[in-house]
């Protein structure tokens, strides 16, 4: 085997990941943004309001690194957070770390903060 | 004006599942803290709260939440104080 078909071969296998993850964002319920960022703050993937928006992701690696050792009094110091929401009036960016990457979804919001009602769903497929 | 914020501090540690509470001035200086809390943080707190109103600048200031399997943080600026509660989850 070439180098040049591996190295195609590896492209096309990335590339496909990508856009399955890509995918799997864009199917969350609400969302009208998201980015995936590697643990250095680099953008993976990102969608939607967020879509290259780097101004966001350098933020939140910021916040991130604030939030890394909160209060030695009421947390241990191996007590981690992985779960972090930034709530405003109508919209939400939830921030994860899940398989070393860092997920932020942008999502609405209805005015008393719950999420928007889903849309109805047949109950048997047509 | 201190009576204020202790009698704050007192209902918001009397709340079921709060483990303590801070609260910082504008510039990180702590104003008080109650229960499991430590003056330390304050600082910390304030920047976490600028951090995050950097994100949305022209918005009013976003409530930002902290969690794990089980305890919560939850960080707010109201006018020029910054508040956090630290939160105990009940499984």
């Amino acid at each position: 085997m070439n180098h040049s078909s591996h190295w195609t071969r590896s492209y096309i296998f990335l590339n496909g990941v990508y856009k399955w993850k890509m995918l799997l964002m864009e199917r969350i319920p609400d969302q009208i943004g998201y980015l995936v960022l590697t643990e250095d703050g680099a953008v993976l993937t990102s969608g939607g309001e967020l879509e290259n928006d780097e101004r966001i992701a350098n933020l939140i690696m910021g916040l991130i690194t604030l939030t890394d050792n909160i209060d030695s009094n009421a947390f241990a110091t191996n007590e981690k957070f992985d779960k972090m929401s930034v709530t405003y009036d109508d919209h939400c960016y939830i921030i994860s770390l899940s398989n070393k990457k860092i997920h932020v979804v942008k999502k609405k919001l209805t005015s008393d903060g719950s999420p928007p009602p889903a849309a109805p769903q047949p109950l048997v497929d047509e | 004006m201190e009576r204020n914020l202790e009698k704050t501090m007192d209902d918001v540690i009397n709340t079921e599942g709060v483990i303590g509470c801070i609260l910082a001035d504008h510039q990180g200086l702590c104003l008080g803290a109650k229960g499991k809390a430590s003056g330390d943080s304050a600082g910390l707190i304030a920047a976490i709260a600028d951090q995050a109103a950097k994100l949305e600048p022209g918005s009013k200031s976003p409530i930002i939440y902290l969690q794990n399997d089980t305890r919560q943080c939850l960080i707010h600026r109201q006018g020029p104080v910054v508040a956090a509660i630290y939160k105990q989850v009940s499984s």
